[in-house]
């Protein structure tokens, strides 16, 4: 077994905690921290870590991109969010979908939207699928509801389609200016068969960006409405087939929405690890350094467990993905366990910490705030439930 | 025998304030225009109709005008408070545990020249400025500094004689109910000599300044607020006390006696109610929900969670109420019925632990909904994180217990 890291990956995981700490965690709480939800987002930030490759990180080179392998993608959303969750999400965001336009994008669909996504630091992607009465019914539809899931119609006129209706909570909303799109075209048959994707960029007429939802945590990530009122949108850009939608976004293999979200969750990890080991070895209490006593031992040991622990799972997965090794559902679970010990790890930091009077250390509140989301995101209980289909029988060696 | 069965009056009691803040504060405090912002003003017109009902006097004996409720009637009344709003909860509960203390500390002339006001105006509440005795709970972990250094937060106030009667200087960083409270009740540490002497200063006294909320980040952004009910700074600035407004020295001992157990035993019982919005809310949702093809009550995962909720907080209830009888009944103890605990402990800890936990679970059959910020569960998340880390509860608070069962104290 060999752990180490390669030069190019050591490269780009040291540029990212470079940019991390000098540029990112000096903006991450005055972000949080503004009430507005539309105006937390900075664009400065981004732009700074798009000219430094941090944006297009995943895009294959033939197309101007690092084309950099998950390992190193993995090592870079950890840096990022140390610095801040949201902000590293962002970004890896426009990787998710870079996957997505690499996999099952026409020559001439690239040329379309990946070259102006490569040239401009501001171009961002988002996708659209869950609606307000479809989220776990998008990711495991019923078998006994074919009408279950997405809503959001799209009909055939000429050479063109036009959509009607609604999506919420999408990540990158009122940022992104590209959007991959579920909608319905047969709307007598299940999701997996009657739904069609669609590239949209945000200047399409009929389309507009709704609210922008204000959440407890992950401030700086914007989450938005998607409008949809007579959008009229090319056959040409229907990625993959009509009525072939969850195979267009099943043809990319990456499975990399998993293993991001357990990755970023690492980099939390890692800031309340040091939040909570600079804080115990700072400070006295009852007149002795907080480290000293045996209750933050206890508690320093298990956030330090939980986080290595997680960073091996992560990795691992991640060069099983490098590797092309068979697709035991590892990301899943490894999404899965990263549910829990951000929460944990989490609330040992504030455990750790304690009140102060009447106040609260504000970024160890914020971790909590930032970890609190990963209770629900990707729909966390659909997936272990859904994952164990592909579950091998027994627990296969590497 | 342990008894949980209300009378017909305190069930009558307890429905007309369920009743109340069922159609009144519950949906106002829910308003998403109210949960949205980061900051939430007291909802002082609540406050004010909830006093009308009693609620001030809940704890005083009848005969001084109160309901004369025991702490386990008040615990079952808190709960329902706190199950609308947890800042009412906890102003009432703090003016509730005051007025029956000091109404007992008081002499007859001191009753004559405070209570009418006290009986006047629903708006007089009762703010205490004491040095906690226990303030070193749980091996003074989160709250001493060095030991030569101080307890975080504490106040710092100094009485001088003055003639007969006292000058009183310092500041009291945290002060529950100070921005409603019409009279405050200040020990002060004596200048020129060893102890306290307790003293009764209104609000409109001169010299007595109340400085103004803290915001919800403070410190350049380093710092969140991190309490409920309402709290302010309170400056102390040759502020003249006559001889008629100094508590007899047995009486403030007394006055201070038990208040930190019967606070906690109180803040247990306003977790109770958090977790109990955050169950039912849970509970109308997934009846109301249709994913996979079934309301998601019916599936297994969410079942399950609905069910720990419910166990979590049935758990939490029993402790917190059996905490409250053996308040109301030591003799339960001394007679050897129930174990000799620090009960307020026991069951504000449990209660914290359990009910952060059970929120959570609520929570999460919302799915995304439940981060919202236009949604309430968000913030039943939040103030159970606040009621598990604050004032008497943090991570070394069961050490307590520790002592108590093995029979040895810290060093």
């Amino acid at each position: 077994m060999d752990f180490s890291l390669n030069e190019e990956q050591r490269h780009w995981q040291s540029e990212a905690r470079r940019f991390s700490d000098e540029e990112v965690r000096p903006m991450s709480l005055a972000r949080d921290q503004i009430a507005d939800p539309r105006a937390t987002f900075d664009w400065d930030i981004i732009k700074k870590g798009s000219k430094l490759g941090f944006r297009t990180l995943a895009v294959p080179k033939e197309w101007g991109g690092h084309e950099a392998d998950f390992v190193t993608q993995t090592l870079v959303m950890i840096e990022l969010a140390r610095g801040d969750s949201s902000v590293s999400k962002t970004f890896s965001q426009c990787w998710k979908w870079s996957h997505l336009v690499a996999a099952s994008c026409t020559k001439e669909q690239k040329e379309r939207f990946l070259k102006p996504f490569m040239e401009d630091d501001g171009y961002l992607l988002g996708k659209g699928g869950t609606e307000a009465n479809a989220g776990s019914d998008n990711r495991m539809p019923p078998e006994n509801d074919p009408k279950a899931g997405w809503k959001l119609r799209a009909e055939r006129d000429g050479d063109d389609w036009i959509l009607n209706g609604s999506k919420m909570f999408i990540a990158n909303g009122s940022v992104a200016k590209l959007f991959f799109v579920d909608a319905r075209t047969n709307p007598d048959v299940g999701i997996r068969q009657g739904t069609t994707m669609f590239i949209i960029p945000k200047d399409t007429p009929g389309f507009r960006i709704g609210k922008v939802f204000n959440k407890r945590g992950w401030r700086f990530y914007q989450n938005g409405e998607l409008v949809f009122e007579n959008c009229r949108v090319p056959n040409s850009s229907v990625m993959g087939e009509v009525n072939g939608g969850v195979k267009a976004r099943a043809n990319d293999k990456s499975e990399f929405g998993d293993i991001e979200l357990a990755a970023n969750a690492l980099g939390i990890c890692e800031d309340a690890v040091g939040m909570a080991m600079h804080f115990a070895k700072t400070y006295k209490r009852a007149g002795k350094y907080v480290i000293d006593h045996q209750l933050v031992q206890l508690k320093l040991n298990e956030m330090y467990m939980l986080t290595e622990a997680l960073r091996s799972f992560v990795l691992r997965t991640a060069w099983e993905r490098d590797r092309k090794l068979p697709d035991v559902g590892n990301n899943v679970l490894v999404m899965n366990y990263s549910q829990e010990v951000v929460q944990r790890v989490t609330k040992a930091n504030m455990e750790i910490h304690g009140p102060e009077g009447c106040m609260m250390h504000a970024r160890v509140d914020k971790l909590i705030r930032d970890a609190l989301v990963w209770t629900h995101l990707a729909g966390d209980t659909v997936q272990r439930v859904k994952v164990v289909k592909r579950l091998p029988d027994m627990p296969l060696p590497m | 025998m342990y008894d949980l069965q209300l009378t017909a009056e305190q069930l009558e009691f307890r429905d007309a304030v369920r009743d109340f803040v069922t159609q009144e504060v519950q949906p106002a405090a829910i308003d998403p225009k109210r949960l949205e912002p980061f900051e939430k003003p007291l909802m002082t017109g609540f406050l004010d109709q909830l006093s009308q009902m009693g609620l001030r006097g809940l704890a005083l004996p009848e005969a001084a005008g109160g309901a004369g409720a025991d702490l386990l009637t008040c615990c079952v009344l808190l709960e329902e408070i706190a199950a609308g709003d947890v800042d009412l909860a906890m102003v009432l509960g703090e003016t509730a545990l005051l007025a029956r203390a000091v109404h007992e500390a008081m002499n007859d002339s001191q009753r004559k020249r405070w209570w009418p006001k006290f009986d006047a105006g629903e708006r007089f509440h009762l703010a205490l400025i004491a040095r906690d005795d226990d303030a070193e709970l749980g091996w003074s972990y989160h709250h001493a500094v060095p030991a030569d250094a101080d307890v975080i937060g504490a106040p710092e106030v100094v009485a001088e004689r003055d003639g007969k009667g006292w000058t009183i200087n310092g500041l009291a960083p945290f002060v529950s109910n100070a921005p409603v409270a019409g009279l405050f009740i200040v020990q002060a540490k004596i200048a020129d000599g060893p102890g306290t002497v307790s003293v009764l200063i209104g609000s409109d006294a001169k010299g007595l300044s109340i400085d103004d909320e803290l915001p919800a980040f403070g410190g350049g952004g380093e710092r969140a607020r991190w309490h409920h009910g309402a709290m302010a700074a309170v400056t102390l600035k040759n502020c003249k006390v006559a001889e008629e407004d100094v508590l007899a020295a047995d009486a403030a001992h007394r006055l201070l006696q038990g208040l930190v157990a019967r606070r906690s035993i109180q803040t247990a019982a306003v977790n109770v109610g958090v977790a109990r919005a955050a169950y039912e809310a849970a509970i109308d949702y997934a009846k109301m929900r249709w994913q996979g093809g079934a309301y998601i009550v019916q599936h297994q995962a969410i079942g399950m969670k609905l069910a720990d909720v419910a166990i979590q907080l049935e758990a939490a209830r029993a402790l917190t109420m059996k905490a409250a009888w053996i308040t109301d009944h030591p003799e339960a103890v001394s007679e050897r019925s129930v174990n000799d605990l620090p009960w307020h402990v026991v069951a504000r800890t449990f209660t914290a632990q359990s009910l952060h936990r059970a929120t959570l679970e609520a929570t999460e059959c919302f799915g995304a909904m439940g981060v919202m910020r236009d949604m309430p569960l968000q913030k039943y998340v939040h103030d159970t994180l606040v009621l598990q880390h604050s004032a008497d509860c943090d991570l070394a608070a069961p050490l307590v217990v520790a002592e108590a069962v093995a029979g040895y104290s810290r060093s």
